[in-house]
């Protein structure tokens, strides 16, 4: 099983490095297997050119672009779609905004590593996720590799 | 070395020596190496914490030789640095700039460095607006050199580019630039000449350009100038840089000892409730900053060639090599402020994000309040109109298609195979900016003999100094430049252009919404960035990238304004 995810990931990765490191592909769940999209980060506005926090967070805002989204209403007693920023432990959730299909601008996210996850929910605002997941995506930051776990060398620099 | 990076030396190191001109040789001035911060006894660099040298590159040194100032030279017989004077200068003075070997002491260590005038960073020098004054550059160090005034639109003759527009100073030799100053603002002076080394080692100084305008800035208690750069020392011994060109060329050399104005512990006492306005150049070869003040609210005023459209508040300021930036600063409660820089690193051997926090000095603030209080002018965020209609005549342009674009990307021959290895391993993801050196070991190894930066001419295909651009005089060009995050090692680029202003109208497709003039921009991994160019001084004048390294690997070419 760990060499088929390892084989999972050589495959994915030249596509996502051809993408660049600002650029995430979303993938569809069973609940709107239809459903497609992208998204890219684009820095936050600043006098710097590159937005950054005190601590040295990229700041990004999240282009998303999302086609063949169902009406959230028929997914259940929802209304909206909703974007959030997750670590990838998924102990830390971040509303971004909500969405629609075309091009909708959200953020700002400042996590190193996170999955860009659309919910369908209740209202615009929630307070935490609780609605259907209908695309989710990694952050390019999220496929930074370790050099000790690559197979090249696991077991030899220990 | 345990038996496991033996075996990995021998599969990787080994035959790849015998098959490249990588160098086993003990290196010069390396021998006696005591006190080393991180890794092993008589590791050649220091690597970071935990992070052991690559067993390929174990034993390997740069190709090309080394050079070190005042190579066999007593550093104590050299003339102690001094600090920084202001000399203030008027239309038609002239000034001796001297550029020799001084005795700079660090963390408890002496070396033999470079300063101007002995001081280090090199004189002050504050003119008015408009001014313009003769300065005798000579060169007392062992190089050739230059002097080139970062920023200043002045006659193309004193731009101080050898190769452009004048042959490089030997030693011993002098040569007198007329500098024009049309633009308030904060400038800064360097070589032009194996900056890698020279200004490294301690020749830069700041020019601030003062307006005749009453008020041009918001008031403020006190003025302090800031020039940031950073000393790579391994235990007592300075790394040597190459010999026959720049090492560390894949990133830059990133140092592990922070300095303000050429020292490690910066220290600033002001009054509760003062307004302090901090005059920030990033003089490093490679090192981008992100720079707070403890957490004392920091209000950015200027950069470069102007004041911005209108003030803002910021968490910190980011600073790419060469950029400058005015910020006002108001410490409105007594204690003890930290002036940290704060970046998130990428740890390669664990492929994660950690914090690391280098503290550049304090800020120390008594109780007792200043003579004036300018808290409500602090408050106030103010729109710089002059500014605003100034650019206005440019707005026109900013939607226009590019005239020139550039694509910035690197060649290799001839890296350590371990080198190659692990950087085509490390490819799934590049950081729009690398803010430290993660990999010090491939990056010691790589030299400009062996990385070739390059700025190509998308149109024509030209690289670098192949690339011959005219441009009339008085045009306003727009130059996307975009950063291939496909190659071997993209890394983000300084880009800085000589002689010109220009202004950041767009980066990736999104308009700038608060514009100042520059000479230099950061373009980050992967991005697009475009530069609407005021084309309004004429010469032959550089465009590079203005880490140090990159610049000495090829990474330059000519825009030429006819006139």
């Amino acid at each position: 099983m760990i060499h088929v995810r390892r084989l999972a990931l050589a495959v994915a990765v030249p596509f996502l490095v051809g993408a660049g490191p600002y650029d995430i592909p979303l993938f569809s769940t069973p609940k709107a297997p239809a459903a497609s999209g992208s998204a890219r980060l684009v820095f936050a506005q600043s006098p710097f050119g590159i937005a950054v926090t005190a601590d040295g967070h990229a700041q990004y805002d999240v282009q998303v672009t999302a086609t063949a989204l169902p009406a959230p209403s028929s997914l259940g007693a929802y209304s909206v779609y909703v974007a959030w920023a997750a670590t990838p432990d998924l102990q830390r959730w971040e509303r971004l905004g909500t969405i629609t299909n075309g091009t909708t601008t959200v953020g700002h996210v400042a996590l190193d590593k996170f999955l860009l996850v659309i919910t369908a929910e209740a209202n615009a605002a929630p307070k935490q996720r609780s609605g259907p997941t209908v695309l989710h995506g990694t952050s390019p930051s999220g496929w930074l590799q370790s050099f000790l776990n690559h197979p090249m060398f696991r077991g030899i620099t220990g | 070395m345990s038996a496991r990076y033996l075996l990995l030396a021998v599969s990787l190191g080994i035959p790849f020596a015998a098959a490249f001109p990588q160098q086993r040789d003990s290196m010069p001035g390396m021998d006696h190496m005591a006190g080393m911060k991180h890794g092993a006894p008589g590791m050649p660099i220091p690597m970071p914490k935990g992070m052991p040298m690559i067993p390929g590159l174990v034993g390997l040194v740069p190709p090309g030789g080394t050079f070190l100032p005042g190579a066999g030279l007593d550093p104590q017989q050299l003339p102690a640095a001094k600090p920084t004077e202001v000399v203030r200068l008027n239309e038609g003075d002239t000034l001796d700039l001297t550029a020799a070997l001084v005795r700079r002491t660090i963390k408890g260590h002496d070396f033999a460095m470079y300063g101007f005038n002995g001081q280090v960073p090199g004189p002050l020098i504050r003119v008015p607006q408009n001014a313009t004054i003769l300065v005798r550059f000579h060169n007392r160090i062992d190089l050739p050199s230059a002097v080139h005034w970062h920023g200043v639109r002045l006659d193309n003759h004193s731009d101080g580019a050898p190769g452009v527009t004048q042959e490089p100073v030997a030693p011993g030799a002098s040569f007198t630039y007329r500098v024009h100053f049309p633009d308030a603002g904060l400038y800064w002076y360097h070589p032009h000449v194996r900056e890698d080394v020279e200004q490294a080692m301690g020749l830069f100084g700041n020019m601030i350009v003062d307006s005749p305008l009453a008020g041009y800035y918001a008031p403020a208690n006190s003025e302090h100038v800031m020039m940031l750069d950073d000393l790579l020392i391994n235990g007592d011994t300075l790394v040597p840089f190459g010999g026959a060109g720049p090492n560390f060329a894949l990133m830059g050399r990133v140092g592990n000892v922070l300095l303000v104005n050429g020292e490690p512990n910066y220290a600033l006492h002001v009054k509760k409730g003062e307004v302090a306005r901090f005059y920030l150049t990033n003089a490093a070869s490679s090192r981008t900053y992100n720079l707070s003040f403890g957490g004392a609210p920091v209000k950015v005023v200027a950069s470069d060639e102007s004041r911005f459209e209108h003030e803002e508040l910021v968490p910190s300021v980011v600073l790419a090599p060469a950029e400058r930036y005015v910020v006002d600063v108001r410490f409105a409660r007594p204690g003890r402020y930290a002036i940290v820089n704060a970046v998130q690193a990428i740890n390669h051997y664990k492929g994660e994000f950690e914090p690391e926090v280098d503290t550049l000095g304090f800020v120390t603030v008594d109780a007792s309040p200043p003579k004036a209080d300018y808290g409500r002018a602090f408050a106030t965020l103010r729109a710089n109109s002059a500014v605003t209609r100034e650019i206005d005549r440019f707005r026109p342009y900013f939607d226009k298609p590019p005239d020139k674009h550039l694509t910035l990307t690197v060649q290799v021959t001839g890296l350590p195979l371990a080198t190659v290895q692990f950087m085509t391993i490390d490819t799934a993801y590049f950081a729009p900016v690398e803010w430290i050196d993660g990999m010090p070991d491939m990056n010691w190894l790589s030299t400009s003999a062996q990385v070739r930066w390059i700025l190509r001419d998308d149109a024509t295909g030209k690289e670098n100094m192949d690339i011959d651009w005219h441009v009339a005089r008085g045009s306003v060009v727009k130059l996307r430049i975009v950063n291939d995050p496909k190659s071997f090692h993209p890394m983000q680029h300084p880009i800085h252009l000589h002689g010109q202003r220009m202004l950041v109208v767009a980066r990736d497709g999104i308009p700038t919404r608060n514009q100042v003039w520059k000479d230099t921009a950061l373009i980050p991994v992967g991005s697009a960035v475009d530069l609407l160019i005021d084309a309004s001084n004429p010469g032959n004048w550089m465009l590079h990238c203005h880490i140090a390294e990159h610049l000495g690997s090829g990474m330059m070419a000519v825009m030429h304004v006819d006139r």
